[in-house]
């Protein structure tokens, strides 16, 4: 399976300023981003933005290897995105709206890269502490963000297979040979890692009748 | 008694079809030797098997009890003793790195940070795996990632390690690897397997055949059991076009899977 390193940086070990600062720093950064996306009216500020936040990923030391890696899977998309606004809106417009998705995604890669998965759980689960009066779970919150993360490279890893897979059938143009297989593969992904995480008493239900019987 | 099976079956519901599908008939046993294995057919259910010994099967009727904690109402006791080890690593292996996929294994266990990851450098010291902690899952070989994901198992400590074919992705290196290591380990072990060689290391060896256990008794006699069931259904026995016939396999050749 392809894809395992797309789009959300792995953590790269590293003793950098960036890998020391503190995790709600660096939680604060990527809401920041987040909310100047829709703030920033200018796309020479957006390209300000993307070229400080740049800057910093390669400060930390995580490479420009790295930084491509993270950021050329969405590229196809916000060309997409870039031509269609350019054509509505202009092209200042069109600029600054895929500057700002740029900005997001280097903000994510910098938490993601300088950033250990167990601190990134821990820093979640301290989030979603006051929210355990209401029911909530801390962990399993968690323990969610932490298969979001793994699973979203894996599905752009599935959808590369499934892709050259079709190519070489001839099928490259039939959406059914594309979009299906991914499907059931992600399905059967989300029911490996369920079994997965099951076995090893993580995240399960405290009830036992949330579990299926007699299912493999 | 470590594990007990009182009648467990299970059953599952099909679509288009009235009967539910029986994938394991009602079987009693109880499992106390150090070396257990389960051989058999695919689909002869061999994982329906070992699944129920974790709780990821629930028996549709019967009871399963681990350490006298019943796999249904005492889920949570049972998985804290009972591990289990998936074929394939890269469907258990759910974090990217080693080292974050054991800390994740000790999430429960462990609440202090940096004891947990103390705890975790151990769990991959133990098996020479610490160099290989921060490496992409994807970028180890089969054998290290299979190891990678008994570490992760192992590292919350549980009696009894359940292996659900730990081999069938492995070379011929790294499956020496695996049977060296897992001769090695204090826990009770249960395993399903393809590798007639591994099942001969084993103390007790269970025949499973289309949902029922039809041989349990020593290695030897338990493969060569499963030998003369292959032989005497073909169609169970795959055959390349010039390959001899099931007749000739059941002449004996040991090595021969």
């Amino acid at each position: 399976m392809r894809g395992h390193g797309l789009l959300l940086a792995n953590y790269v070990p590293g003793e950098s300023p960036v890998h020391r600062a503190p995790l709600w720093l660096k939680f604060l950064l990527v809401l920041a981003c987040g909310m100047a996306s829709f703030l920033v009216a200018d796309w020479a500020a957006a390209a300000a933005g993307l070229g400080v936040l740049c800057g910093v990923y390669l400060f930390s030391g995580a490479g420009v290897r790295r930084l491509v890696r993270a950021v050329r899977p969405v590229l196809p998309v916000l060309a997409v995105i870039g031509l269609y606004q350019w054509w509505q809106l202009g092209g200042p417009a069109a600029a600054r709206i895929v500057l700002n998705v740029l900005v997001c995604v280097v903000a994510a890669s910098i938490l993601t890269a300088t950033t250990p998965v167990q601190a990134l759980l821990d820093g979640v689960a301290s989030l979603a502490r006051p929210f355990r009066r209401f029911g909530a779970d801390p962990e399993r919150f968690a323990l969610t963000i932490a298969i979001m993360l793994r699973s979203i490279p894996f599905i752009a890893g599935a959808y590369a297979d499934v892709r050259d897979s079709a190519r070489a059938r001839g099928l490259e143009r039939n959406p059914r040979a594309l979009v299906l297989p991914v499907f059931i593969t992600t399905v059967a992904f989300a029911r490996q890692t369920g079994d997965a995480l099951a076995a090893r008493g993580l995240g399960e239900a405290d009830d036992p009748d949330d579990r299926t019987t007699g299912t493999t | 008694m470590s594990i007990v099976l009182d009648r467990a079956a299970v059953r599952v519901a099909v679509d288009g079809r009235t009967e539910p599908k029986t994938l394991l008939e009602p079987v009693s046993l109880g499992l106390t030797e150090r070396r257990i294995g389960v051989i058999g057919a695919n689909g002869s259910g061999k994982s329906t098997l070992l699944r129920m010994l974790n709780g990821l099967v629930t028996p549709s009727s019967g009871t399963v009890a681990v350490f006298g904690s019943d796999t249904v109402r005492d889920v949570r006791a049972v998985r804290r003793r009972v591990g289990f080890v998936f074929t394939d690593p890269l469907a258990q292996l759910v974090m990217p790195t080693g080292r974050e996929d054991v800390a994740l294994s000790l999430r429960r266990s462990v609440r202090n940070p940096q004891e947990r990851r103390a705890q975790a450098e151990a769990a991959l010291d133990r098996f020479g795996l610490l160099g290989l902690a921060d490496q992409s899952i994807y970028e180890l070989s089969g054998g290290e990632r299979q190891l990678m994901a008994l570490a992760a198992v192992l590292a919350v400590k549980p009696d009894i390690l359940v292996l659900d074919e730990p081999s069938t992705l492995l070379d011929l290196r790294n499956r020496e690897l695996l049977r060296r290591t897992l001769a090695g380990l204090d826990q009770q072990i249960i395993l399903s397997t393809h590798d007639l060689d591994l099942a001969q290391d084993l103390d007790r060896v269970l025949v499973v055949d289309a949902g029922r256990i039809v041989f349990d008794g020593v290695p030897a006699a338990a493969v060569e059991h499963y030998r003369m069931l292959c032989a005497a259904d073909p169609a169970a026995v795959p055959r390349a076009a010039g390959a001899p016939d099931a007749g000739d396999w059941a002449a004996g050749d040991s090595a021969r899977p």
